[in-house]
């Protein structure tokens, strides 16, 4: 079950071993998909820059990025394993700042430098705790060691800590939303899709390696999981950008993927090994699939907002008439995404739900109470996802395109793209459809996903050995039939189902005949002026439910107010605010700055004292190290 | 040969009895709340007249559209199609079960929900979308109920296939007259009410007002299209209150006619009981909907902390 | 055993939810003579074999004093002062309906730890009575109008009841019944003041609109 590969390696401690196990194989899988078809796709959507912009630098981080991957997922051994983190944290970097005239951009990127080794440090310290603990930089042999519960708690919130960065739990996830957007379309499905599932490796790689850890770990994990998803999904339902909303529903996928974690370590801790094989299993394949999809969903916004010049979510519309094949594929992405039957969001969904409902029969009353919520929030965060990508989708390419792309009002709105506004007239015969380069990793990326959502017995061996692996158990003796005999089922009802809208179709034409049907305008309760500034805008669409939750959402209004019988013209605004940023984030670091300025101030300025603080430590070191 | 047709019998039954009479429950409810209002009102069989008036009619399309305005009508009457081999009807056990076929028979009910509302926002009309974003707003809270119902009732019974859920096991508990149960009664009801956008929460005989969700959804619908949409209104209505039914009244006689009996005249029972609701209460402000599902989702919470407390 | 006690129970805490989702006082009223009327039939239930004639007169006693005059008395009132009939919640509805889900849990996590003298009749009665007086703790705190204060103080007694009856043995029904006419007195008391105030308020009301009495400012 697992491959190993060593060399020679002129570092210290460290020798060039790497693995390929059923954990790292899920991974991989998702890697070489998307890292293709990002590059695919990225080939057509760099083309306008050609020639403007060094287009060699992009491909070289890219290729780095792509190797820095592949060896974080393999490597078996820290130093190699934190040498590609770097590599893979500073290609990003790069990759995220290619429009790097925009100072949003440069933000954005040092937002992620920052959040990223900030994370680095926990990491540090945590394998060093670990190595120092088995005597080995090796995964395999760390593997081996018997940790205490309480080590294995700390390293186990040292890894959240760390990886959580990465990953995007919720509060720690707030470099997401500035980097998503700002990056390349392709950039970002990689980052949503592989980046920030690296943390997710790296979370999975400790469970690994800590075999024995206490059940609250479990429960922790549960609530991270809970309160991520349903603040991801909230938050992407205050967003008017396309790409900051996607941003977010990563956030939430992240969470679900938390959810089947936890349920997998409190299977572990509470020695119910099928109820773990399930969450681990159900939690790696969402890993897989929202690379899929989420992939698909980025670079479908990508070609919106390559033809449209705009990301913004209520200046768009319509264009399911002028961008046919993308918005039928952007449709899948969206399907997956709300975990719908027939897709194959569905179906890492289920299994996750299978765990839960497990543990609400094997576990201790805590243990429900636990599985509850974690049903509770999968739900409502199904439902939340639905309403989200019905106004994404409904706002985006059905109705009619919204006349307000023209005016400087919005310039700031633009994200990293050459902008020109354009009138919707315009913008309508202008439009046609994407290249067929961007379209072809799109059609595959969907096709996957309704592969795996309609044959899911081709990924499922794969995930539950997986989930075996980081079980510590053999599958063989799991009965893991339990939930495959019930996925076949659902399967069975999804073709029962297509074949029933084959049948409806059919009996819909018989009745109707082959006449073509009377075209006229939409219905507006007899007023003959509509514009398309009457539809409903993706701001009034979530306004119900943002309403409902406004304090967290730290949801605002701008303007709006009319007054008198025959009012003026008036404006309205409304945002959603991150509450982790600006309650606990960006006090912090006012507070930081505060200290350190006032540490600058009381500075003393020669050398030499700087100096003697050197000696002064490297004395105490020696002393403490030689006693 | 026999098998396929053991296998296929139950099948048709339960489509034969969704198909049927769910027109029917419609055109009781009505009946009963024009009694109400001292009128004779129209006969129980009237949903069926409209319902054919307009399959023979033609639709017309507004120039906005996409196919997805197309595919909303159908993608739904399948969903309740699907849905309908899930859920037990008293005596007719269900077709088709699976551990988690719950599960199932929830997100097949938001794929249906998310076609209704990409196909209200597909006309770009204001209306439409105002129906849409309420429907997308309520059915969150409505689905938190659900779910917690469906938490009590699979502790209750061991099982998340729904038939044992609110099956075999439920005898049993009535015995010992569970409280929890009465709760989930109590809660789904309300779940029931809202997920059909019956009265406390829509009215589904206004047009045209602004505080309306699923008639407000289908104004552009016409035709064959509006009948199917209907249609598979009728039926989620039909399959809710059969599952409803099953889990108030647990038949088991033994008895084949006598179960069937119990469990019609149950159903009758709760569309007289959806009709006097109707006929007596007014429809909620829209910021009171919120309250109801919230005390619908407090009930089932209620009823979860009472089944951990007896367990 | 069929148990109507486990019933009453869960529909004493029903109602006092119901009772902090509604937003009219003649409705909190209407809900509450409600509580009372199913309550009083709780000494009979817990002795449903042998029912002794003080378990009538408890039962009657309150149901004539809490179903029906208390009620009535309320009902007075508010036609006499002509208050307005919505409420002040100081937090949204929807919130307190969701702090209420917590104060049950609440109540039941407590009564895992409680142990008291005594056999109840039913596990359910003393979770479900401690939810009632803390829910009904939950109507006092979050609602700002007068009135309201006395509803919350009527929900807060039915919990006591559901406790006290179910403690019967160990309970003098003297003790019950002072309970019952203390409550009675106080409602009409408050009826009387409120009355008064509203008169004095009549004839001393300025041009300027002023608020009602029982409203917050």
């Amino acid at each position: 079950m697992e491959f190993l590969l060593g060399g020679s390696w002129p570092v210290p401690f460290g020798e060039f071993s790497l693995k390929l196990d059923p954990l790292s194989f899920v991974f991989l899988i998702a890697i070489t998909i998307l890292v293709l078809c990002s590059g695919v796709y990225g080939l057509g959507y760099m083309r306008p820059y050609q020639g403007k912009k060094p287009l060699g630098f992009h491909v070289f981080f890219y290729l780095i990025f792509a190797l820095a991957l592949v060896l974080i997922v393999t490597a078996n051994n820290v130093i190699l394993f934190l040498g590609a983190w770097e590599a893979m944290t500073l290609s990003t970097f790069f990759l995220i700042i290619f429009n790097d005239e925009k100072s949003a951009v440069r933000k954005a990127g040092f937002i992620y430098l920052i959040a990223s080794h900030c994370a680095t440090f926990f990491l540090f310290l945590m394998f060093f705790l670990m190595a120092h603990a088995s005597g080995s930089m090796d995964f395999n042999i760390m593997a081996r060691t018997n940790f205490s519960p309480l080590f294995a708690g700390a390293v186990f919130l040292l890894a959240l800590a760390g990886f959580g960065v990465k990953a995007g739990f919720i509060p720690v996830h707030i470099w997401l939303p500035y980097a998503h957007p700002v990056a390349p379309s392709h950039i970002s499905a990689l980052l949503s899709g592989i980046s920030i599932k690296m943390g997710i490796y790296g979370i999975c790689r400790v469970l690994w390696i800590m075999k024995v850890l206490p059940a609250w770990c479990g429960y922790v994990l549960l609530m991270i999981g809970a309160i991520s998803g349903l603040m991801g999904v909230l938050y992407a339902l205050g967003q008017h950008e396309l790409k900051k909303l996607l941003a977010y529903h990563s956030v939430e996928n992240i969470g679900i993927i938390a959810l089947g974690l936890g349920v997998g370590v409190l299977g572990r801790s509470y020695q119910i090994p099928f109820l773990a094989v399930l969450g681990f299993g159900g939690g790696l394949l969402h890993v897989l699939n929202h690379s899929l999809f989420k992939g698909l969903l980025f670079l479908g916004a990508g070609s919106v907002i390559q033809k449209t010049h705009s990301g913004e979510m209520d200046h768009l519309g319509g264009l399911a008439k002028t961008l046919p094949v993308t918005s039928v594929l952007f449709m899948v992405g969206a399907l997956s995404i709300c975990g719908l039957p027939l897709f194959n969001g569905f179906i890492s969904e289920f299994i996750i739900y299978f765990g839960l409902f497990q543990g609400l029969f094997g576990l201790p009353v805590h243990g429900v109470i636990a599985s509850s919520i974690g049903i509770l929030s999968l739900a409502l965060m199904g439902a939340l996802a639905l309403a989200c990508f019905s106004k994404v989708y409904g706002t985006v390419f059905l109705g009619k395109p919204r006349e307000g792309l023209r005016g400087a009002s919005h310039a700031h709105l633009k994200i990293g793209e050459a902008t020109s506004a354009r009138t919707p007239e315009e913008q309508g015969r202008c439009l046609e459809e994407t290249s067929k380069w961007m379209l072809l990793p799109m059609m595959l990326l969907a096709g996957l996903c309704i592969w795996i959502g309609l044959v899911p017995r081709s990924v499922t061996g794969l995930v539950f050995l997986g989930g075996a692996y980081l079980t510590h158990v053999d599958l063989s003796t799991i009965p893991i039939e339990q939930v495959l005999t019930p996925l076949t089922m659902v399967i069975r009802m999804a073709f029962l189902f297509l074949s029933l809208i084959l049948g409806l179709i059919a009996v819909r034409r018989l009745l109707l005949g082959a006449a073509p049907m009377p075209i006229r305008e939409t219905w507006s309760c007899g007023f003959a002026q509509v514009s398309s500034r009457f539809q409903y805008t993706s701001a009034s669409f979530a306004r119900l439910i943002v309403n409902l939750m406004k304090r967290t959402l730290l949801f605002r209004r701008h303007g709006g107010e009319v007054s008198g019988a025959f009012p003026e013209k008036t404006h309205l605004a409304s945002s959603v605010h991150d509450a982790s940023e600006e309650l606990v984030f960006a006090p912090g670091l006012a507070f930081l700055n505060d200290l350190s300025k006032k540490l600058g101030h009381s500075r003393i300025r020669h050398i030499q004292l700087y100096l003697m603080y050197i000696l002064l430590f490297l004395v105490f070191l020696l002393v403490w190290k030689l006693k | 040969m026999s098998s396929v047709l053991s296998m296929a019998f139950p099948i048709l039954s339960h489509w034969l009895i969704v198909c049927f009479l769910s027109p029917l429950f419609l055109g009781v409810i009505a009946k009963v709340k024009a009694f109400f209002s001292g009128k004779v009102g129209p006969s129980v069989f009237q949903p069926y007249f409209d319902l054919a008036k307009l399959f023979r009619k033609k639709c017309v399309y507004s120039s906005t559209v996409t196919w997805i305005f197309r595919a909303a009508p159908v993608v739904i009457l399948a969903v309740m199609l699907v849905l309908a081999l899930l859920v037990p009807f008293g005596r007719f056990k269900a077709p088709v079960q699976f551990s988690g076929d719950i599960l199932l028979a929830v997100y097949l009910l938001a794929l249906g929900r998310f076609f209704m509302i990409l196909a209200a926002l597909d006309t770009g009309s204001s209306f439409e979308g105002m129906g849409a974003s309420r429907e997308a707003y309520f059915s969150c809270l409505s689905e938190l109920a659900m779910f917690m119902n469906f938490i009590t009732l699979a502790l209750l019974a061991k099982s998340i296939s729904l038939s044992q859920m609110v099956g075999a096991h439920i005898p049993m508990t009535w015995g010992g007259l569970e409280p929890a149960l009465l709760l989930v009664v109590a809660s789904f009801f309300i779940v029931l009410l809202a997920e059909n956008c019956r009265i406390p929460v829509d009215d589904p005989e206004t047009h045209l007002e602004l505080t309306m969700i699923h008639e407000v959804m289908i104004l552009d619908h016409s035709g064959v299209d509006l009948a199917y949409m209907l249609y598979a209104a009728a039926m989620k209505l039909f399959i809710f209150s059969g599952l409803l039914v099953s889990i108030i009244i647990p038949v088991r006689t033994g008895d084949h006619w006598t179960d069937m009996a119990i469990f019609f005249g149950a159903m009758l029972g709760l569309a007289v009981l959806i009709g006097i609701v109707e006929s007596t209460m007014a429809r909620l402000r829209l910021n009171r909907v919120r309250l109801l599902l919230l005390i619908s989702f407090a009930l089932a919470f209620f009823g979860l902390i009472v089944t951990l407390w007896r367990a | 055993m069929m148990s109507w006690i486990d019933v009453s129970c869960i529909l004493a805490v029903f109602l006092a939810l119901t009772i902090l989702a509604t937003h009219r006082i003649v409705g909190m009223i209407k809900i509450i003579a409600l509580q009372s009327f199913l309550l009083s039939f709780v000494p009979l239930f817990l002795h449903a074999e042998a029912i002794s004639g003080r378990d009538i007169m408890l039962s009657g006693g309150t149901m004539v004093l809490k179903a029906v005059l208390v009620p009535a008395i309320l009902f007075w009132t508010i036609r006499h002062i002509s208050m307005r009939s919505e409420i002040k919640p100081i937090i949204g509805l929807g919130t307190s309906i969701l702090c209420g889900a917590v104060l049950i849990a609440v109540a039941f996590w407590i009564s895992l730890s409680l142990r008291l003298p005594g056999k109840f009749e039913s596990s359910l009665v003393l979770p479900c009575s401690l939810a009632t007086m803390l829910l009904g703790f939950m109507i006092m705190v979050t609602r700002t109008r007068a009135i309201t204060q006395v509803l919350g103080y009527l929900v807060i007694e039915n919990g006591i009841f559901l406790f006290a009856s179910s403690l019967y043995d160990a309970m003098p029904m003297l003790i019950e019944m002072g309970i019952l006419l203390d409550i009675f007195v106080a409602v009409f008391i408050m009826a009387i003041v409120l009355n008064h105030i509203n008169e004095e308020f009549e004839r001393t009301r300025s041009p300027v609109h002023r608020p009602k009495w029982g409203e917050s400012q």
